[in-house]
């Protein structure tokens, strides 16, 4: 009987064990399987164009011209320029929020912040697209374009928020409280205990929300796309019509064949690279933050 | 608590350098509205993506084949997203299918000669491309398929087409014939041009044929021609002339014609165009006689 009921167990065990696995390994399949579809389709493309080709300033598709300098140009202004202002902003509410205002407004304005992860991006984009772009076109711009780097910034500098405000808020709340008591026993006031002891001592989970954010603007389509102008040239001013790596994808992916449908893997690949390279900085970080308490 | 003054003082400091910012642009551009003839007004040139069948129509009408866009170019991924821009921003210039133009934006007459339905048939209007199926032989080979290439010749669609505001350039056309015992399911699919008729096509057809199920779905003209050469669709929709080498296998027919209308604002003063001055506008490499000011159409 004991020995029936043993049996029982050990066999539902190993089913579950079965079915946690293939769980476990069914991720590690996508990913594999996406590895493998951008490689093979986009590292001989890139190969057969030539670096100096895919890496040129030129992108025309039917003469053959398939370089997107000027969009990863793209890309990294408007990753740094939205990452710049998601920060300021970000940081402080969360530091406003750690210390500086009633607690009672704490949950309310940390829900609300967090909603705001929820909404769609291509409702920032239809958001952007129909009141951003034509005040930048007729108050700011110097030129008459609403369009590019700034607009698309200014969507993205609101889409990172939560993500910068919860990640650094969460860090700081990690940091003991008694260095924040030492600190006013020391004689420190209140600004100088958040911002000399605490926010140091938070740093790496700052940096943290910093590189989530960074990738989160660079990987973001839908609502760049439709406030970026969409034309591929060099940047040289705010407003201008340019193209980021995910627009260049995302515009082309249901017209092109061909040549030119390969090139736009080719592109994921690049844009692959760089967010593996913010993964691996993130892991670093994080490593580093664990390691230090 | 200073710091907290000064930050707050900080972030006052930076709206308020913002606001007047934007105060003194405002200015300006109340300025450029005031007119002085010579005021230039920049043209904001919007066109469509790269394989969009509307865009390669257009360039190579107006004879810029396989040529790149200018390079201030603001760029729309759809049909609504270029009536949005245009209907919104008073300097905007773009090209968009007849069909879908609406009484939101200003329709140019192109080389004096108006954009109506009459004027495409009779081809003194430029700007118009066939809107096609492709399909590979065989196809035609199965009775529901060959039905419903029949259907699309017939007058039921042409009556169809022409009420939408396409041409129909089958005159004195037959009725469709109802076969009784006809059953199967037929895939459409590409051009987005293309799509919202034979949505309506397929709906009649459908409620002619009740055993035969007719899916339509978008993608763009380069889905058409794949999705057709592949197989995975009886028919695919393309919305420029049937370019053989993307589809080898594959022949056509024109299921009717559309204009591609000029659009500009509504408030936007200019009532015609020529086709060497749109050539100039859209062409990258027009340098010095490239058109970039609204001042340089009006005189």
């Amino acid at each position: 009987m004991t020995g029936k009921a043993y049996q029982y167990i050990k066999a539902r065990d190993a089913v579950m064990r079965g079915i946690f696995l293939f769980c476990a390994a069914f991720s590690i399949l996508a990913l594999s399987c996406i590895c493998v579809f951008l490689f093979a389709n986009g590292l001989p493309f890139i190969a057969k164009t030539g670096i100096s080709n895919f890496f040129g300033r030129k992108w025309h598709l039917s003469s053959g011209a398939y370089g997107i300098l000027s969009m990863i140009a793209a890309s990294f202004y408007v990753t740094a320029l939205s990452t710049a202002i998601g920060v300021v902003i970000g940081l402080l509410t969360a530091i406003s929020l750690y210390k500086f205002c009633p607690q009672k407004a704490v949950g309310p304005i940390r829900q609300m912040i967090n909603l705001l992860a929820g909404i769609p991006s291509v409702i920032y984009g239809l958001f952007g697209l129909i009141v951003i772009v034509p005040y930048l076109r007729d108050h700011v711009s110097p030129n008459g374009i609403g369009y590019g780097i700034l607009s698309a910034s200014l969507v993205l500098a609101v889409m990172v928020l939560p993500t910068i405000v919860s990640v650094s808020l969460d860090s700081l709340n990690a940091v003991p409280g008694s260095y924040y008591e030492g600190a006013l026993a020391l004689g420190a006031t209140k600004e100088q205990s958040v911002f000399k002891v605490m926010l140091p001592a938070a740093k790496s989970g700052v940096l943290a929300a910093v590189v989530l954010s960074i990738g989160r603007a660079l990987g973001e389509t839908m609502a760049v796309i439709m406030v970026i102008g969409g034309s591929p040239v060099m940047p040289k001013s705010l407003f201008q019509s340019v193209r980021t790596l995910t627009a260049n994808i995302a515009m082309g992916a249901t017209e092109l064949s061909g040549d030119a449908a390969t090139a736009l893997v080719a592109t994921g690949v690049v844009l692959f690279f760089f967010t593996m390279l913010l993964n691996i900085s993130f892991s670093l970080l994080k490593g580093e933050a664990n390691g230090e308490r | 608590m200073k710091k907290q003054l000064a930050t707050v003082s900080l972030a006052l400091a930076l709206l308020l350098i913002a606001a007047c910012g934007g105060n003194s642009n405002t200015n300006n551009s109340n300025n450029t509205n005031n007119n002085n003839a010579d005021e230039p007004k920049p043209i904001s040139i919007i066109a469509r993506e790269d394989g969009s069948g509307t865009k390669t129509a257009f360039m190579e009408i107006i004879g810029l084949k396989g040529k790149a866009d200018p390079e201030n170019v603001i760029i729309q991924t759809g049909t609504a997203g270029v009536l949005t821009e245009v209907k919104g921003n008073p300097a905007a210039i773009a090209y968009e299918s007849l069909g879908y133009a609406t009484s939101d934006v200003k329709i140019l007459k192109v080389d004096g000669v108006e954009a109506s339905t009459a004027n495409i048939k009779n081809a003194s209007y430029k700007i118009s491309r066939p809107l096609s199926v492709i399909y590979q032989e065989e196809t035609l080979e199965d009775e529901a398929y060959k039905a419903f290439y029949d259907y699309l010749q017939s007058s039921n669609a042409q009556k169809i087409i022409s009420d939408e505001g396409y041409v129909s350039i089958i005159d004195n056309a037959a009725e469709y014939t109802i076969n009784g015992a006809l059953s199967g399911k037929i895939d459409v699919s590409g051009s987005t041009s293309l799509q919202p008729v034979m949505v309506l096509l397929a709906s009649d057809f459908e409620s002619l044929q009740p055993n035969v199920e007719v899916s339509v779905s978008g993608g763009g003209s380069g889905t058409g021609y794949q999705n057709a050469e592949e197989g995975v669709s009886e028919f695919g929709m393309i919305s420029e002339e049937f370019n053989i080498e993307k589809a080898p296998s594959c022949t056509f027919h024109v299921v009717c014609k559309d204009g591609i209308a000029v659009i500009v604002n509504k408030a936007n003063e200019i009532d015609s165009i020529s086709m060497e001055q749109l050539k100039r506008i859209y062409d990258e490499e027009a340098g010095e006689e490239a058109i970039t000011t609204w001042n340089e159409i009006a005189k």
